[in-house]
């Protein structure tokens, strides 16, 4: 995209590229939000590198609890690298550190005593491809149930069925549960990921980019599944697609070069972006 | 122009001419061994073959002892090398990737891979039958399992690798130790690969006759004792091969048919899984 | 006991996180430490076999020295050994197998990657590779009862007929024409080790960039011409190393060699004649040995061999390890 970026004052509603919010959601007045969300992941001077390329350039941020983030931003700008910090899952990789603080529920995780496993198990994550485990449907969901508890046959049934119900794939599956999870379509792949995720009840939801390799009808499921969930979780999305962000989201956080440009709700983000590098991202005139 | 052009094709023809020549030549060995081996084999093999030890010149008998004698050592060397070779090739590859102790001991296997099996024989003759005083098929199934692990270690690596790092990356987000991860879903990813790499290690051993000739020694009759001599197919077809009599000749050519047929059902299978399992980019 | 993860709360008030943090490290540890222990247990291995082996040389170097390695006398009756009978015919079989292989391990190769249809490749690389499987025994009993007689009466006679009264070389191929001997275990060594050599080969071709084909194509070359100034030429070191591989390979190869080589522990000039080689000597005697001294040399045998075929490997190993950084890069 090359063409000029006009610098002339529209009036914000007629700006003829804004992508148009959904119709049918109202709008939260902001200050009625913010009366009752809490704040779940406080995110202080976050820096990050790959080996020695800096590619978080301290961040600083608040998720919010049982409310929808996206992160956006081009490719490249450290969206999904600080994903990856929430549940330190790049600590498998000895060239990737990370700096700063990152509080959830007030405490540092990025506090080498904190213990890594009790963490990611507190912190679900749904990745851009489907990762069924080579394993039986009903064996993926109770994956990480059977890792931090011990429940009864039937209590494992119901926990199993719960989660799978959740991410709307029940109907789908409640025939097949002992065959292989890799013989599902890919949107079922991912449905499936989403109810392992959800099955162990974190308290913090991260999806990367989870429908960026899905057809549109599968892709519409999982949003609505957001929808659905939001109630319970702290969810955190990454997406390159800004439909998306505006339809699924509450905030916004708009990154770029490693920099947390701007946050906001998603409304204000959308609408009235403050920033000239986020207008013309979400115009689509960036570059 | 034309000439030179004329004198490359020919070049061109004359060179895959002889690469085609190459290719006939190497399975018409394969055909030619095979067809040899059925001609020869096929008429030895009856009941008695199956039944009956091997006899002493000019008597009848058959090649159960060992039959018997292939099939325990292998297994033995089978349940001993499989574990072993798996664990150290977990080793390769989910903790020590870059590791200095990983990269000689990758070198050190690779070597081992293709060691002359006979130096094998001689160090378990030196370490096991020296010691115990008698050879045995302990000896020689120990043997074959020094053997056997370098084959799975490499296998059991290669497929580890393949495993993509997405599947592993799920696992960890699950909050699964690193060891429940390799265990639980790691291993079932590499499931098919790594019995091909066991099923190759088993063809491999199978087959070896070097490394028994002074360890397993071989035993005329019929025994189960492995703390003492027992016969094996492979040592039985060079005895009774080099001997000079006939009815012996006909019983190795019945062993050596069994014994390729078998091993090359193996590699088959074993290739056929590989393919079927191979990842999808 | 029921561990509740959706309290947070309750999860550290019972005091669960730290013991299944616990148990969690200590299965993290212990599985860790087992296959650590696994991977030094094959260094272990190879250590064992070294010492093994020297330990049961040691009498033969200490009785013979280093004349063990350039003696020609193998005299169990006097108990007097040398290496060099079995290190030369181990050496010209391996030497005689390589002429012969690698020129049609090549061709392999190239009808693999450059001129078989795709529908053929996989079934026909894999009968090359199945050449591989047969164990060493059989290729033993095919070429005693089976290739000798028949190059007893046609390819060695016309050997001795026409190359045997050509100066210089005529030596190697004078004599009578038995069938056994260096010639026949070199040439069946050819075949063992013909897979190995152009799987290895096969592979090194077919990680030549597309591109550098295709535009080498594009200039109007013959299919022949991009082998030799393209693929080549981009596949030198795996080629090497490929070679080396098989070359390591014929040098232990023990029952095939023992089987038609014809144990003779006398040097003759020519490839006709009967030798013996190091592994064939310890197939052949190794349970006869009847003195401690023996023994030794035959130990002492095993030891050179394992030395030998190590530094081929070893070479081997590098150039292919060398070639795959190139490629992961």
């Amino acid at each position: 995209m090359t063409y000029e970026i006009q610098p002339v004052e529209i009036p914000n509603r007629q700006r003829p590229h804004l992508i148009q919010m959904p119709a049918v959601e109202t709008p939260k007045p902001i200050a009625e939000a913010q009366e009752q969300v809490q704040p779940k992941v406080q995110i202080k001077d976050l820096r990050f590198y790959y080996k020695n390329y800096e590619a978080l350039k301290g961040i600083n941020l608040t998720l919010h609890d049982k409310r929808v983030t996206a992160f956006i931003g081009p490719s490249g700008c450290g969206k999904s690298t600080l994903l990856r910090v929430l549940n330190r899952i790049y600590e498998l990789y000895p060239d990737q550190r990370a700096t700063g603080e990152v509080l959830v529920d007030g405490q540092d995780i990025l506090d080498p005593r904190h213990d890594l496993n009790l963490l990611r198990a507190r912190i679900g994550m749904v990745f851009q491809k489907p990762t069924p485990f080579p394993m039986s449907i009903y064996d993926n969901v109770a994956f990480g149930v059977r890792l931090y508890e011990r429940l009864s046959p039937r209590r494992l049934d119901e926990r199993v069925e719960e989660a799978l119900r959740r991410a709307a794939l029940w109907d789908e599956v409640k025939d097949k549960l002992r065959e292989s999870g890799l013989s599902l379509s890919g949107g079922q792949q991912q449905r499936l990921c989403i109810a392992r995720a959800i099955a162990v009840k974190p308290e913090i939801l991260l999806l990367d980019e989870p429908a960026s390799a899905l057809d549109p009808i599968s892709t519409q499921r999982i949003e609505e599944l957001i929808a659905d969930l939001k109630s319970d979780y702290c969810i955190v999305i990454v997406t390159h697609n800004m439909q998306q962000a505006a339809r699924s989201s509450d905030y916004t956080a708009f990154m770029y070069l490693g920099q947390l440009i701007e946050f906001n709700t998603t409304e204000t983000i959308f609408t009235h972006p403050h920033e000239r590098q986020t207008e013309d991202y979400i115009t689509g005139r960036f570059g | 122009m034309i000439t030179i052009y004329v004198r490359r094709r020919a070049a061109n023809f004359a060179i895959l001419s002889l690469s085609l020549l190459a290719t006939a030549v190497g399975l018409l060995v394969l055909f030619l061994i095979l067809w040899t081996l059925l001609r020869h084999g096929l008429p030895a093999l009856s009941v008695a073959f199956f039944t009956e030890s091997t006899p002493a010149p000019g008597n009848a008998g058959g090649m159960i002892n060992a039959i018997y004698g292939s099939l325990v050592m292998t297994a033995v060397a089978t349940l001993v090398g499989t574990p072993i070779g798996v664990l150290t090739g977990t080793y390769l590859a989910e903790f020590a990737r870059g590791a200095r102790l990983a990269l000689v001991v990758r070198f050190i296997n690779d070597i081992l891979l293709s060691a002359p099996s006979i130096v094998i024989g001689v160090f378990v003759y030196g370490v096991m039958v020296a010691r115990m005083g008698h050879f045995s098929a302990w000896s020689g199934a120990a043997a074959l399992a020094i053997i056997f692990v370098p084959v799975v270690v490499r296998t059991t690596e290669n497929m580890l690798t393949l495993v993509p790092a997405s599947l592993r990356e799920a696992a960890v987000a699950m909050g699964a130790p690193q060891w429940k991860v390799i265990v639980m879903v790691v291993y079932r990813a590499a499931l098919q690969g790594m019995l091909t790499g066991v099923m190759l290690a088993v063809a491999r051993v199978a087959g070896e006759s070097a490394p028994l000739l002074f360890t397993a020694f071989g035993n005329q009759f019929w025994s189960t004792d492995m703390n003492g001599p027992m016969a094996n197919l492979p040592l039985v077809i060079f005895q009774f091969a080099l001997s000079p009599y006939a009815d012996w000749h006909l019983l190795a050519w019945g062993g050596a048919l069994i014994i390729t047929l078998a091993i090359l059902a193996l590699n088959v299978a074993a290739r056929l899984i590989a393919n079927r399992s191979s990842f999808s980019k | 006991m029921e561990a509740r993860l959706d309290d947070p709360a309750a999860v550290t008030a019972m005091g669960l996180a730290p013991r299944v943090m616990r148990r969690q490290r200590l299965g993290d540890a212990l599985f860790r430490g087992l296959t650590k222990a696994f991977a030094i247990g094959v260094l272990l291995l190879l250590g064992g076999v070294m010492v093994a082996l020297v330990n049961g040389a040691l009498p033969a170097f200490r009785k013979f020295g280093l004349g063990f390695l350039i003696s020609d006398a193998w005299n169990p009756v006097k108990d007097n050994f040398g290496a060099v009978p079995a290190m030369y015919g181990t050496v010209v079989t391996s030497v005689i197998a390589m002429v012969l292989a690698v020129p049609v391990a090549f061709g392999i190769a190239v009808f693999l990657t450059e001129l078989c249809p795709p529908v053929l490749r996989r079934p026909i690389g894999m009968m090359i590779e199945l050449l591989a499987a047969i164990p060493s025994i059989i290729y033993g009993v095919w070429g005693l009862l089976v290739v000798a007689p028949v190059l007893q009466t046609t390819l060695q006679p016309f050997l001795i007929d026409t190359l045997g009264n050509v100066p210089l070389i005529g030596d190697l191929f004078s004599g009578a024409p038995y069938g056994l001997g260096v010639l026949t275990a070199g040439m069946i060594l050819a075949v063992m080790v013909l897979p190995f050599i152009a799987a290895v080969i096969r592979d090194v071709f077919l990680t030549v960039p597309a591109m550098l084909r295709e535009s080498a194509y594009g200039m109007g070359a013959t299919t022949a011409e991009v082998v030799r100034a393209i693929v080549i030429p981009h596949s030198r070191v795996g080629i090497v190393g490929g070679v080396m591989l098989g070359l390591g390979r014929a040098l232990g190869e023990t029952m095939a060699v023992t089987f038609v080589i014809g144990n003779d522990h006398h040097i003759h000039a020519s490839l006709l004649a009967t030798g013996t080689s190091i592994a064939a000597t310890l197939a052949n005697e190794f349970t006869e040995a009847v003195s401690n001294i023996y023994t030794s040399s035959l130990i002492a045998l095993g030891l050179i061999l394992f030395v030998i075929t190590f530094v081929v490997l070893a070479g081997a190993n590098v150039l292919l390890w060398r070639l795959s950084a190139r490629e992961s890069t």
